[in-house]
């Protein structure tokens, strides 16, 4: 609340002056340095200054010294003006562009409008608003600047990206937003009860909290992963450890045998892998370092990045699937992952879906036990541990059967589903374990497949359907009559669970990203009325 | 069948994946035309073209016409048996759409997740009067699409679909 401006709903606002120059970027800057510093170096060049300089320019000065007292006098004004016209161009497009990017919060939804020749109008309608990011890249928190990313359900052109507002300005804004799209959302009867327990003593694994989801004063700290447990995670990954064998392998074969020059020549063939693995996890470590995570009543916040940080709040009723996973390599440390599925945010950009599907990047079980009481509260912690840590053989897991054993010749007896009162959970994996977690009312669809081989073995797989986002809940090679049973209990639950959770307010948009581009708008209309 | 708890639906017969005692509908035969039609439009000339080249350069190439030909009966059978594969059937809440033969798989889309509902038909399927009914949910990959409507039916289907989603319509 430090500043009042922006809390006046449905007045026109605009972005901070510097944001065209930022949104340009490094590019742009350097691109600006650049042409600076050569019109300056020429402009002292002309002065005859140049060699003393640029020794290296010395040998081409007679080669063009045709007009020496003409270059002389011509140059400096000429590099003078240029410079100035660049620097008035570039001032008067940033200026331009600002004038011409103006955004409001108001009549149930966030606008945009932007460009000058191609104009652009963009809507996100505030119920489908699913979280509202706060990004800092490297340029703008040197300036004190802050990006407000609105998303929406709806794929990946369903972000509503205001760049750039002073960092005060931002979080109150991004508070505001977070405001309205809790009241206007899906107001529901488990709320009252839903705000004032604690988080492991709601009902539901997604209570339809949303009118009780504005952030009610600080969020309490939940943890927080160490830099240095993630810089270990992040080596410890398949791609590194294939490519280290391999190395190691390599060298070996280059001591024991004769033919060593021949198997270390083969090194320098794989360094571009070796660049792409390390490229890639260094972003992972660029994307999930300082990387906190907070209770914000009936949301997560999520705060993380190592020079683009990036603070997100989800609310516990947008995950719509939830997934607790170890890798082989991680096992004899003892840390987990657990990524969700949010509408709004999964699927497209590989790092984009990554970051802010990520719950926690590496965590021990406790961590993961914690974040998850958060998350999914009406999932008791012991299915979680035996979701995770069962080995099979418990009576609440079912679907395991004998004839899986040829397809899954380890995990058969793993493999697995089971229900408690809001979700259900799928397991599978004996050496990299997961369990997934689907709750009942965020179920979009039901699949049943049967391969050739599968139906040779009476064998068939089930997939349970959410939102996109990276985790894809299925429970493989189950008894046909096994899979049946599983779609009508399931499909069965899913039907209470959707009569519970009442329909939105407001009908859904034509288009379903809830978006409308008025693109093709014509020019003239510049002031759009009021609704 | 195990947990004591759970909430198996008595009320209706089973989804099951092949048979079953549901009311299970068939898509329009004209589909099999349809694909026919198609796979022809491909497969005859390069037929034309083998034969002619088999009979200017070298008889051995009329074996590939030969071989083109059974491969094109085959996938022809192939064709007839996935059209009769398809089935669907209308459930109090769920709409289920059951394909293949080999490669079984069953979609079960509740109305009260669809996003919205397209129709589309080629030239030459408007030309024999079907259509295909695509159903689409918040998630791409869970949406079914059930080709081989005659157009009237598919029209009605869209409808009676929009009703249903509107009424039993549930938050994302």
């Amino acid at each position: 609340m430090t500043q009042p401006v922006s809390r006046p709903s449905g007045e026109w606002q605009r972005l901070h002056p510097l944001s065209p120059l930022l949104r340009g970027g490094v590019v742009l800057l350097a691109a600006l340095g650049y042409a600076a510093s050569q019109l300056f170096d020429n402009f002292l060049s002309s002065f005859g200054f140049g060699d003393v300089l640029v020794g290296v320019d010395a040998p081409d000065q007679p080669g063009g010294g045709g007009d020496p007292f003409e270059q002389a006098v011509a140059h400096p004004l000429l590099a003078l003006v240029g410079l100035a016209l660049f620097i008035g161009v570039v001032a008067l497009v940033n200026w331009v562009s600002w004038r011409f990017s103006r955004f409001r919060v108001g009549g149930g939804q966030v606008e945009l409008r932007q460009g000058v020749l191609f104009r652009q109008h963009r809507q996100v309608r505030l119920e489908r608003v699913q979280a509202v990011e706060l990004s800092r890249p490297l340029l703008a928190r040197a300036l004190g600047l802050a990006r407000v990313v609105v998303q929406s359900a709806g794929g990946s052109h369903s972000t509503l990206t205001l760049s750039f507002l002073d960092l005060g300005r931002a979080e109150v804004l991004r508070e505001h937003l977070l405001e309205l799209a809790g009241r206007t959302d899906e107001v529901t009867t488990a709320t009252p009860d839903a705000v004032g327990l604690a988080p492991g003593a709601a009902g539901a694994l997604a209570p339809d909290a949303g009118a009780a989801w504005a952030p009610h004063g600080a969020p309490r700290p939940v943890l927080e992963v160490p830099n240095g447990r993630l810089f270990v995670a992040t080596i410890l990954h398949g791609s590194t450890i294939a490519l280290g064998a391999l190395v190691v392998f390599g060298l070996v074969g280059a001591g024991v045998r004769s033919v060593g020059p021949l198997a270390l020549a083969g090194i320098p063939a794989l360094l571009p892998v070796a660049i792409g693995i390390a490229w890639g996890r260094f972003k992972e470590l660029l994307t999930h370092g300082n990387f906190h995570l907070a209770d914000a009543g009936t949301g997560v916040r999520v705060q993380q990045g190592l020079t683009d940080l990036r603070t997100t709040t989800i609310p516990v009723h947008r995950i719509q699937a939830l997934e607790l996973v170890q890798p082989l390599w991680w096992r004899p440390v003892g840390w987990w992952r657990i990524r969700v599925n949010v509408a709004g945010s999964g699927g497209q950009g590989e790092s984009e879906g990554h970051r802010e599907t990520t719950l926690l990047p590496v965590g021990t079980l406790a961590d993961a036990r914690q974040v998850l009481a958060l998350l999914a509260p009406g999932v008791p912690g012991h299915v979680w541990d035996s979701a995770v840590l069962g080995e099979g053989g418990d009576p609440a897991w079912r679907g395991q059967t004998a004839e899986a054993r040829w397809l899954d010749p380890l995990s058969w007896r793993r493999q697995g589903w089971s229900d408690v009162a809001t979700a259900v959970l799928l397991r599978s994996g004996r050496f990299t374990r997961r369990a997934v977690a689907v709750p009942h009312a965020r179920i979009q669809s039901l699949t049943l497949s049967q391969g050739w081989l599968e139906a040779r073995l009476g064998l068939a797989t089930a997939h349970v359907v959410p939102a996109p986002g990276p985790v894809s809940p299925v429970a493989a090679h189950l008894d046909v009559v096994e899979a049946e049973v599983f779609l009508a209990e399931v499909s069965e639950r899913a039907r209470w669970a959707r009569r519970r959770s009442e329909p939105p307010a407001v009908p859904l948009a034509r288009d379903p990203s809830g978006l409308v581009d008025w693109t093709r708008h014509p020019p003239g209309s510049s002031e759009p009325e009021r609704p | 069948m195990a947990d004591p708890t759970s909430v198996t639906p008595a009320r209706q017969h089973a989804v099951t994946l092949r048979g079953g005692d549901l009311p299970w509908r068939p898509v329009s035969p004209m589909l099999t035309r349809v694909r026919l039609i198609t796979l022809a439009v491909v497969l005859v000339p390069l037929v034309i073209a083998c034969v002619a080249a088999g009979l200017l350069l070298s008889r051995w190439v009329l074996l590939g016409a030969l071989a083109l030909l059974l491969v094109g009966g085959w996938v022809a059978w192939l064709v007839a048996r996935q059209v009769s594969a398809i089935s669907w059937v209308e459930l109090d809440e769920e709409i289920v759409i059951r394909k293949g033969r080999m490669f079984r798989s069953l979609v079960s889309v509740p109305y009260g997740r669809l996003q919205y509902v397209d129709i589309q038909s080629g030239p030459l399927a408007r030309a024999l009067g079907i259509a295909s009914c695509e159903i689409h949910t918040a998630s791409p990959e869970s949406g079914g699409s059930l080709p081989g409507l005659p157009v009237a039916e598919a029209e009605a289907l869209r409808s009676r679909l929009a009703a249903r989603g509107e009424a039993q319509r549930a938050g994302l």
